[in-house]
């Protein structure tokens, strides 16, 4: 269970005051997420003693009614473990519109259903309200000197009001959770350039290259990595399943290549390069809004973990929580990772050799920045990823991804579909996606604009800070590992059966120009 | 519980169909006197999983596939059908007396299986009890030798009652073939049922017997070099020293304080992303990571290794197989929910299991791997032990080295490897220390093993940053990874029948860190940290760093 969620004036809220001196600084320490375990017991414990002065200080930070977390008295019901900071009242104002790009993405969110529960929430919880002023009210006739038969009837009436209360508050949590559930299935709203309809809607953007003519039969790249001994994926099937594989001899060397390369030309441009953890509290996957209605996780026995299958989770995660000073912005990461994905429900398609396995190795890129910048890092970071796979001498195409192929965080989704000779297609290598502020509202991830005097925090008057906001998120491949070594191996075969090395690799693989056959 | 029936799964269904019809036409052809082999008779009821990689065998194509070991979903299906063929098949492959691992061990009883059998030479257990048991004591194990004894014996004699009622029944089955009184022939089949009767009882009790056996079996060590001495872990011995500790005139950082200032690390995000233990690397850390990782591997290239990426998720038997327990409360193992699968602990693991179930030419060996992959480890019981910073995290990244061999070469091998280590760390230009490990630090499936301490000044003591294990046929008798030797002459005709192959033998597997990133981690910033904060990039590293000498301070 994790703490709750505001709206009204119970709540408090967590926050990573970053960069953000704070008189009551300690709070960090006391109103972190706590771990499922910890929790219960400091809920009870700090309820009382504390919530005061969280209240006034949330009332004083934020302008804006932004549920990041919250405290209740009720502790029967099963909260969830974390809430979305949706923007109800924008959803409300713009209906017509949400419920067209929910259509158009082909969503199933039920909008009319979300906007009936903040209705009923919003009545419920003006009631609430009125109760607690009633209560206060004879609260404070209390205070005074009464007739004891008076005190009677308040202490009675109070009683009463007290109780009305509780039940009110316990329904308010109920709405409030199925309100969050059904709203979270609403998609990011699309940018107006993205064309609407299915995949084949999607528009070519640019086009880079061409076929290579071959004057010989094109092998694909499982029977070159056969004759060339690269990969077993026979040994892997029995060790691990199908769908595994081991790299070897040269496949390895180009592996490591591609990824030290990606990261080198990466962070030429100005990335923080990381690695990350593959292993991440199943919150956070779900924060992202990547995998969840997919079940493509692998989860871990026993524990609220679960595998990554893009390093964009645990990079999405490592500013969870936080507000972050605008002069920070733009971060620009690039991480390396191992990916995992049960690929549950992909058996009808292509599933041959390298193009669709349970492990890979990728680099992926990911922007945090102010919203007004978000599509221009967009356009910055499909550049980027034409520039990389140009370099390789790639031939490949680059689409805006229509509405129909819009996962539901993406505003925009840029795909680069690279022509693969063996397979005798395009196949999806890299894509781009901007998220605006909606995994920013699900991770917590705000920023303090900086026009603001805010110089002498201890003065406790923070009418001076401006307001935060949510900072946009963007995310793109830099290097699929497996799909590029489908790229390589099948356009740059040679009609001897060796492959030639691309040039930018060689000096990541001491120098070889190719793969030739061995002898063994 | 996965629903995915995986390819092969459905393969093997379809072949094992296929091959009935091929399998009972061979029947009479196949059957091959099983007296010559005193363990077969112990499994007769079993069946063998063979990958007959090498080996040039009639059915070849086929008996791959329908060998596979199978998915624990699919078993309890595939069981009753294929036990009759399978014995068969088994006995006419087999020329040899290896209680080799029934893969997935198949019988019409209900008793839960065990999901594969070690290969577990009993009759040399028992005629060497005293070693065995001296070796138990010596390595604090808790294997239960007598029980192990007990239950062979009495499997034995079970066994022998079992085969005189077979007999027994064969002489009733065969006198029914004649001409018989109807009143006879309604005793000798009264005579009959008695007799199936009472076999399949001794069956099944057989069967459980064997299992409680293999499972107690299990539990025994490796036996133990000679030159490993005996005792707890005081009682390792130094085998080499080199360098010195480094002196430094400035008070010594550890490697968190330096990865704080250089904003090397966050493991503050990634207990909140993961939880504690955990880690980003970040700016120059990843690049000397990756350094590493690339610098190790091309050293053991050089030197003759494979290289290898690896699956990071397994099935749980393999990992049983290697040696480790992937269930139980204090398991290091992560386990994959609603599946058999979990994720390596080292790349030992995948890297064993490349030639599971195998026979290798004995041209083939020895066979050397170099392995990259990320390990993970749930850590659990380390709560007490040092556990600061990266020396013990949930997740890292290793280069590991892996040989197969013959047995007679596992000894020089082993040296090899630990040469090997020493060259790659002094090329880093640590402080270490090479130690054979005494009889009671060694994990069960080592038959000795030398690690290496390397100093780490910021912690202010020497840490284990490699290990080199030779497990001789301890993992291959669990793996089943044999090879036949050459001298036969079974090139030429392999149609003829096997009797000219050589009996096949047990690989020997070792296996050693080239390169655990997160400790070399630590010894390369506590020992190349410098007075003003910075940290040097040893030597060999720098080419694969961008040709970057040294990690400064940044401004932000």
């Amino acid at each position: 269970m994790r703490l709750q969620c505001t709206m009204s004036g119970t709540a408090i809220q967590t926050l990573k005051l970053a960069a953000i001196p704070v008189s009551t600084s300690p709070s960090r320490l006391i109103f972190w997420p706590v771990t499922k375990t910890l929790t219960a017991t400091l809920v009870s414990r700090h309820n009382h003693t504390q919530r005061p002065p969280f209240t006034l200080l949330v009332r004083a930070l934020s302008v804006q009614a932004v549920q990041a977390t919250e405290i209740t008295d009720s502790r029967k019901v099963v909260k969830p473990q974390w809430k979305a900071a949706i923007d109800f009242k924008w959803i409300r104002d713009n209906k017509e519109e949400v419920a067209a790009n929910i259509r158009n993405r082909n969503s199933n969110a039920n909008l009319e259903l979300v906007l009936k529960l903040y209705d009923k929430m919003l009545n419920l919880q003006k009631e609430v309200e009125r109760l607690r002023g009633e209560r206060n009210a004879i609260a404070n006739k209390m205070k005074g000197k009464l007739e004891p038969s008076e005190r009677q009837k308040l202490i009675e009436e109070g009683k009463n009001l007290k109780e009305a209360l509780m039940t009110l508050e316990e329904e308010l949590i109920k709405l409030r959770d199925k309100l969050q559930g059904e709203a979270q299935c609403l998609p990011n709203m699309t940018h107006p350039d993205v064309p609407i309809g299915g995949e084949d809607s999607s528009r070519i953007r640019n086009l880079v290259g061409r076929q290579r003519e071959f004057s010989f039969p094109v092998k694909d790249h499982l029977q070159l990595g056969k004759e060339l001994d690269l990969f077993d994926f026979d040994a892997a099937a029995e060790v691990s399943g199908s769908k595994f594989y081991y790299l070897k001899n040269e496949a390895v060397m180009l592996e490591m290549a591609l990824i030290n390369w990606t990261l080198s030309e990466v962070v030429k441009r100005g990335f923080t390069p990381l690695t990350t953890p593959e292993i991440v509290r199943s919150s956070v996957v779900e924060k992202c809004g990547v995998f969840y209605a997919r079940l493509q996780v692998y989860s871990i026995e026993n524990s609220d973990q679960c595998l990554i299958g893009t390093a964009e989770i645990p990079v999405g995660g490592i500013h969870m929580d936080s507000i972050l000073p605008e002069s920070m912005l733009p971060l620009k990461y690039v991480a390396f990772s191992h990916c995992f994905r049960t690929e549950a429900g992909a058996a009808g398609m292509a599933t041959r050799g390298l193009y669709r396995v349970h492990q890979f190795s990728k680099v992926e890129m990911f922007i945090l920045c102010r919203p007004e910048e978000s599509d221009s890092y967009h356009e910055e970071l499909i550049k980027l990823e034409e520039e990389l796979f140009s370099s390789l001498g790639l031939h490949y195409k680059t689409l805006d991804m229509a509405t129909g192929d819009l996962g539901a965080p993406a505003s925009r989704k840029f795909d680069v579909e690279a022509w693969m000779p063996g397979l005798g297609r395009y196949g999806e290598i890299s894509s781009a996606s901007n998220c605006t502020d909606y995994q920013s509202r699900r991770l917590g991830i705000r920023y303090r604009p900086s026009e603001s005097p805010s110089t002498n925090p201890k003065k406790g008057n923070k009418s001076n800070l401006a307001p935060t906001q949510f900072v946009h998120t963007l995310n793109a491949t830099a290097c699929a590992v497996p799909r590029m070594l489908v790229c390589l191996l099948e356009n740059y075969q040679q009609e001897d059966g060796s492959v030639i090395i691309a040039e930018p690799l060689r000096p990541f693989m001491g120098g070889i120009l190719h793969i030739s056959p061995k002898s063994r």
